[in-house]
């Protein structure tokens, strides 16, 4: 057998361990390692996924019809309350909830698997030195993974109210829908930088998971997806620019559901929510994570 | 640091806060909160100005009762619990196995449970694939079982698993940490001859065990812990007598302040 040193699978590396300056380890080494390491959060989610639905007959099906039912709820629900369905038996009202609501809850499957992926990934972190911004990074890649196939759903679902309704506002294809990566990717990192606060939070209060369930909902309302963000109209639109996912939700509407491009505002708004949880949330979870191994 | 040197511990301390309170919850928080009173936390001193040096293909065996540090000081050296004071360098690739079973996603088999092990600890997946097999059989699982969830495999197995992963990865510096508890007599004889061969290849194994029988055999060098002090360094012999004439008195060793 080969000595170590002549083994250059398995070269010696030299490791410092130092205290952390101002509670944060040094960050460029942190994120490298974050980076190499990407291949553990994207089988991590893959196994995660593979591990819940095992056992379920619809498997990931579920996935699908789970947003899909919901929307189909808060249609009812909105049209009920509304007296009526409008034009076209309300076909704009529910493709704005279907996409509003999809978009959502990717969002939202960021932030509550994300929030339990450190007190949930216990066993190996208290075995292992890595990254531990890896285990809510994977919570974000199932989430991505699990919004995917819900485009082509509202694709089929407008594709077919199209056919019964020509006249609909509801865009064909559009130059427009070439915003909709860089929605998403606003959307998966700001809700990836939100995981890293809730993540967090959950280690020292473990029942901040639950009450993510209330917070979540009262997000939803808050947020322009049962309503259109032309509803709100002087300072209310404030209410836009105030929620993490305002902007973003504000832009899907106009791209998906007038097929125009997103305000400027709208654009900023996204990205500044994005950077700013990504920053936030970021330095709160590095700056803790010391304690993770000790407080699980 | 010199090029012998596998782990060099400068001045080591580390300190940390549980919260001692029963419910961990915001609610329990608040509550106290509204009381004007803060969280219930206790500062931890687990280690206290340890510096020691370890050359490579050493096999080093810590000693000492609950709670001497034993744990803390091996999470500080896999470099999961990074230092309050002090610093620790470490000479080459680590493999840890800090709990026994720690590490394993009981819904997912064991080749997927090594896979991501072995991913999170920086490898790449065509280098754990290749092992996979070598460690099913260096584990003595019955056929097939490495493929099945690890939540069906018997405590025996889940064990050996574990102490296979952690040596079949060619660390260059094994930290175990009452890892030898798993398996049969049988299976203890293979370990033991599996760390010899490490042992051999200058590779360098660091022991936590309360079988004071192990040190003995294993080691050719032991310290004693207590309550986050380094008590005695030496030959195991001579710390495995001083430890266990502790335990039966519960006295230091004279020298005990000196140190």
């Amino acid at each position: 057998m080969s000595n170590a040193s002549a083994n250059p699978e398995f070269s010696p590396h030299l490791q410092v361990f130092e205290p952390h300056k101002a509670s944060l380890p040094p960050l460029i080494p942190y994120i490298k390692e974050f980076w190499n390491r990407r291949a553990f959060a994207i089988e991590l989610s893959r196994f995660a996924d593979k591990a819940e639905y095992l056992d379920s007959k619809l498997g990931k099906v579920w996935l699908v019809i789970n947003p899909l039912f919901l929307a189909v709820i808060y249609f009812l629900l909105v049209t009920v309350i509304r007296g009526g369905a409008g034009s076209n038996l309300g076909l704009t009202t529910l493709a704005h909830i279907l996409i509003g609501l999809f978009t959502f809850s990717f969002a939202q499957s960021c932030i509550s698997a994300g929030a339990t992926s450190i007190t949930a990934g216990g066993r190996l972190i208290l075995n292992q030195a890595f990254p531990r911004a890896l285990l809510p990074f994977s919570s974000t890649i199932s989430a991505f993974y699990q919004f995917l196939p819900t485009l082509p759903v509202y694709i089929v679902v407008v594709a077919i109210g199209k056919w019964i309704f020509p006249e609909t506002q509801v865009p064909g294809l559009t130059w427009n829908y070439l915003w909709i990566p860089l929605i998403i990717i606003c959307v998966g990192v700001t809700g990836f930088g939100l995981s890293l606060i809730f993540a967090t939070l959950n280690v020292y209060f473990r029942d901040t998971n639950k009450l993510l369930g209330y917070f979540m909902r009262i997000w939803l309302y808050a947020s322009p997806v049962l309503w259109l963000p032309d509803m709100l109209h002087g300072w209310h639109r404030v209410i836009l620019f105030i929620n993490p996912l305002g902007p973003v939700l504000s832009s899907t509407s106009n791209v998906w559901i007038k097929g125009i491009s997103p305000t400027p505002g709208e654009l900023i708004g996204s990205i500044a929510w994005a950077l700013g949880s990504i920053l936030v949330g970021g330095y709160f979870f590095i700056s803790r994570e010391r304690d993770f191994a000790v407080r699980i | 640091m010199p090029d012998n040197l596998a782990i060099r511990i400068e001045d080591l301390s580390i300190k940390y806060k549980i919260n001692v309170d029963t419910k961990r919850t915001l609610k329990n928080a608040l509550m106290r909160a509204s009381k004007g009173e803060l969280v219930r936390t206790r500062t931890v001193e687990a280690i206290k100005h340890l510096t020691m040096d370890l050359p490579h293909g050493s096999v080093l065996g810590i000693v000492g009762a609950n709670g001497a540090g034993k744990s803390t000081l091996m999470r500080s050296i896999a470099g999961i619990l990074p230092p309050t004071e002090g610093r620790i360098t470490v000479n080459g690739k680590i493999s840890t196995l800090l709990a026994l079973g720690v590490g394993f996603n009981p819904a997912l088999s064991g080749r997927d449970n090594i896979i991501l092990g072995g991913l999170a600890s920086g490898m790449n997946r065509a280098e754990i694939e290749s092992k996979t097999d070598e460690i099913a059989q260096f584990a003595d699982l019955p056929d097939g079982f490495i493929d099945m969830p690890v939540r069906t495999y018997s405590s025996g197995m889940y064990g050996r698993v574990a102490f296979s992963v952690a040596v079949s990865m060619k660390p260059d510096i094994l930290l175990l940490d009452e890892a030898l508890s798993a398996g049969d007599a049988s299976f203890k004889e293979k370990s033991f001859n599996k760390m010899r061969e490490l042992c051999a290849e200058a590779r360098t194994i660091v022991i936590v065990s309360h079988a004071l029988a192990t040190i003995n055999d294993l080691c050719d060098r032991a310290i004693w812990m207590n309550k986050g002090s380094l008590v005695q360094d030496g030959k195991p012999a001579a710390v495995v007598e001083e430890y266990l004439k502790f335990l039966k008195v519960g006295t230091l060793p004279s020298n005990y302040e000196d140190m």
